[in-house]
């Protein structure tokens, strides 16, 4: 009795939470948009989501319309047809025909667009560019910077455990791969998710347009402790970025010992990509 | 056309030979049935004590949860979260949803409805229940080993499936489970397309089959093509499990030689693209054919449904690497897929166009399996559409292993599935008891359902969308996910309304089955074959092989005197 008692409470009494005083709309935004592909993802989202309504729109009239017009009593003689008149064919066809041009092909041309041009266009060698190096582990985000040198799996690396630290406007370049199971590198903010796969190398580029502390999620399943698998970003003027790099490649000399070889978990920076790890 | 003759046995009198170890498909149907629902409870279950814990985590499960875990004061603790979702999929998919509309409903129509008097194999076909048993035995066995059941999700990607992430034989069992159900499905599959290929009755086309028969004729092809993939993938995996082989082991872990863990992703899903299509086939066409009969004309384009069903089948060979966006194929593959992926919208939009003729200037009876029908033309509409911003490679960026991949599927898989098979159950429950179910409870629970279900995932559509990722004990450990607290209790609350609209089926399912008003032998007034003979059917279902000599759907032809509808082995009237 008390158990249903708690739970008609819990029913019908708001909770003190101060976060539910969130208005519904306001509640189901997507996350802030913080990168410069961002609106990409969401202006092609809204467009499907228009497209959709559009024609769900007219199946629900056919659902409800035919339901309303020719129920048993309104309509008691059914038209005896099995709709296969040349003209009816051509109606039928025409529809897949209009679904597949009006929302298909325009959403894949866009979306394809967007990849080959945004999300697949990684900087070129020749820009600034910030490198990280990105281990996943059950559970927690390994993140590597080259440190002064500029080459990774060296002993000046800046290494953190949970904790990216970026500058803003600029374009950042990352190489994720994983110590155990596979996990997902997913930044809520800038809509973008790559799969940490052990022995390869994936990859994944953004540049952050605003300034501030963002989530960072693990998300694909991987293991009992998955949902806390959480690191933070931070996004820096440039100003600051290169006051806390500066600080941390100062402290990351005196501090590594090089004969320890676990926190060499680095790899050679891949150029080109997407690689299967050699096996050493 | 039948290509042997087929003779009446006796009936089977001893309770095991009638009852148990059966050769009728129809006890066997009926087994499948039962063992569907049974599980379907069992998932179900799981299901709310998943959601209970999104809702409220960390809090006492109520009035069992102290029983179950004791240990956590009640609440669900995070690793029995991790095997309950991995089981949830396990369960609904391969011991719920497949028993119910493949092994309940393909046994029990394809011969009725075909003109024959049994299975071309009849043992294979008591076998192929016998190894799901044998399947589900090991599946609840993985429960009570020290380290519990299979906690990998229902995918099972390795390296997490593998002993670096699973300890324990409950994995290995689950593989082991799925493997022994996967050579009874195989079992199935094959006796039932060899049925329909040579014991349909003289003068039966493929296209005067019902729709029915053509979506489990199509479901057995695939499953027939597929299951076999899935089983190679699973005894890889068990073979990485247990004698240490590498085929899915890479990095650090592969000690000797390295495999490749995206290649189970492959092979899982080159099965498990097709698999949708395997549980939402039969119910396509249980609705294409019920949407037709109740609506008291013919089906409209019927040809052209089955072949857009038969495109369906085709394409859902060629489309599996929309699963694996975000693993980085190479970005040819990925744009091959999503252009691949896209032309499935064709055979749809064909099937709601001809559902809706269907409707169109019918005379059409709100019976409870029609209810259900419309319905999954709802729902399916829902879900078909939403997988476009999964197909879209930018799109599946951000929404790839969040909740709005959760609830898309669950449109597709779990709503309009579950309709489909509620409608067949209504529909064929005289043909199978003999008796009827109850018209005014059936309507309460389809509208129970129908509010219930859609509360529930689009609800999980739109906190997806807000950036919930899937498969997550507490998503409030995430500061952006904590507005989201309401609208996961709401989902919970739609999920809890939703299984105790469930309540009133089994209960007029089973009072029916002893209770319910004696069935005439037609009493939805159809033509199929099925309906020729009493209800219930007796153990040879046909004295006399019928001769077909019209289509399934010919309703409404204003040229019959005295009824509106008439059977196939009738010539076709004309003025």
């Amino acid at each position: 009795m008390n158990l249903l008692l708690n739970f008609f409470m819990k029913f019908f009494v708001p909770s003190a939470n101060a976060a539910e005083h969130v208005g519904f709309f306001e509640a189901i935004k997507p996350p802030v948009d913080i990168s410069t592909n961002g609106h990409l993802i969401d202006s092609l989202f809204n467009l499907t989501t228009n497209l959709i309504l559009f024609f769900f729109f007219f199946v629900c009239l056919g659902i409800f319309g035919f339901s309303y017009l020719y129920n048993k009593k309104r309509h008691p003689k059914p038209f005896y047809d099995h709709g296969t008149s040349r003209k009816q064919l051509a109606l039928v066809a025409g529809i897949g025909a209009l679904v597949f041009i009006m929302v298909d092909m325009q959403i894949t041309t866009i979306s394809n667009h967007d990849f080959v041009n945004h999300f697949l266009n990684y900087p070129k060698d020749t820009e600034k560019v910030v490198k990280v190096e990105v281990l996943a582990q059950q559970w927690a985000w390994n993140f590597r910077y080259p440190g002064k040198d500029g080459i990774f799996n060296t002993e000046d690396d800046v290494v953190t455990l949970n904790d990216l630290r970026v500058p803003v406007n600029t374009k950042i370049v990352f190489q994720v791969s994983s110590k155990d199971v596979i996990h997902a590198l997913f930044f809520p903010n800038a809509r973008i998710k790559v799969d940490a796969m052990p022995g390869r190398i994936s990859r994944l580029w953004y540049e952050l347009t605003k300034t501030g502390q963002y989530p960072i999620a693990c998300a694909e399943m991987c293991g009992t402790f998955h949902y806390r698998m959480q690191a933070k970003l931070t996004v820096y003027p440039e100003a600051e970025y290169d006051a806390w790099i500066a600080e941390m490649e100062e402290r990351a000399i005196h501090v590594t010992e090089p004969d320890k070889p676990e926190l060499f978990w680095g790899w050679q920076w891949e150029p080109n990509g997407i690689t299967t790890l050699s096996k050493n | 056309m039948a290509f042997f003759e087929q003779d009446i046995h006796d009936a089977p009198t001893t309770f095991l030979s009638k009852y148990v170890f059966s050769y009728d498909h129809k006890v066997i149907a009926k087994q499948f049935l039962w063992y569907g629902i049974a599980f379907l409870g069992v998932g179900g279950m799981m299901a709310i004590m998943i959601r209970w814990t999104l809702a409220f985590p960390g809090e006492p499960f109520p009035v069992i949860g102290d029983l179950l875990f004791p240990n956590s004061g009640g609440a669900v603790p995070p690793d029995t979260y991790a095997m309950l979702f991995t089981l949830h999929g396990t369960i609904m998919i391969f011991f719920a949803i497949t028993p119910i509309l493949i092994g309940a409903f393909g046994n029990f129509c394809i011969p009725l409805m075909i003109g024959a008097r049994d299975m071309v194999f009849p043992t294979l076909n008591m076998l192929s229940f016998w190894l799901a048993v044998l399947s589900a035995v090991l599946l609840l066995a993985s429960l009570f080993t020290p380290l519990g059941g299979a906690a990998g999700g229902w995918t099972s990607y390795p390296t997490l499936s593998t002993l670096i992430g699973s300890a324990g034989v409950g994995q290995t069992l689950w593989c082991l489970s799925l493997f022994v159900l996967g050579v009874s499905s195989t079992m199935g599959a094959v006796n039932y397309i060899a049925t329909i290929i040579t014991l349909r009755a003289p003068g039966m086309g493929y296209f005067d089959m019902p729709l029915t028969v053509w979506g489990l004729w199509l479901t057995a092809v695939l499953n027939a093509i597929f299951l076999p993939v899935l089983g190679a993938g699973l005894l890889l995996l068990t073979f990485d499990r247990v004698f240490g082989t590498t085929f899915f082991l890479a990095g650090a872990a592969a000690t000797s030689g390295s495999g490749d863990p995206v290649l189970f992703q492959h092979v899982f899903w080159i099965f498990g693209h097709p698999e949708v299509y395997i549980l939402i086939l039969p119910a396509w066409g249980v609705v294409s054919d019920l949407l037709s009969f109740f609506a008291r004309k013919p089906a409209f384009g019927a040809k052209a449904t089955a072949l857009a069903m038969t495109s369906i089948t085709i394409l859902s060979t060629v489309v599996y690497g929309h699963h694996m966006y975000s693993t980085q194929m190479s970005p040819l593959l990925t744009q091959s897929f999503m252009m691949l992926t896209m032309v499935i919208s064709i055979p749809s939009a064909v099937f709601f166009a001809n559902w809706l003729g269907t409707l169109w200037k019918g005379s059409i009876r709100f019976q409870t399996p029609m209810l259900f029908s419309l319905g999954v033309v709802f729902v399916f509409g829902l879900g078909g559409l939403t997988g476009l911003y999964l197909a879209t490679v930018s799109t599946d960026l951000y929404l790839h292993d969040t909740y709005f991949v959760v609830g898309h599927f669950h449109y597709t898989m779990a709503a309009s599935v579950l309709l489909g098979g509620f409608a067949g159950t209504y529909y064929w429950f005289p043909k199978m008891y003999g008796r009827m179910m109850n018209e005014r409870l059936g309507k309460i629970h389809f509208w129970i359902s129908m509010v219930g279900l859609n509360g529930i995932f689009m609800g999980m559509m739109i906190i997806g969308h807000a950036g919930m990722h899937r498969r997550i004990y507490n998503p409030f450990v995430y500061e952006h996910l904590q507005n989201l607290i309401p609208l996961n209790r709401f989902i919970t609350y739609s999920a809890l309304v939703m299984g105790a609209g469930q309540l009133f089926f089994v209960y007029n399912f089973i009072y029916s089955m002893y209770k319910g008003p004696i069935a005439t032998q037609n009493p939805w007034e159809v033509g199929t074959l099925e309906w020729t003979v009493p209800s219930p059917a007796p153990h040879y279902n046909f004295k006399e092989i019928p001769v077909v000599r019209c289509g399934p759907h010919e309703l409404g032809n204003p040229n019959l005197v005295g009824k509106d509808f008439q059977y196939q082995t009738e010539e076709l009237v004309k003025a």
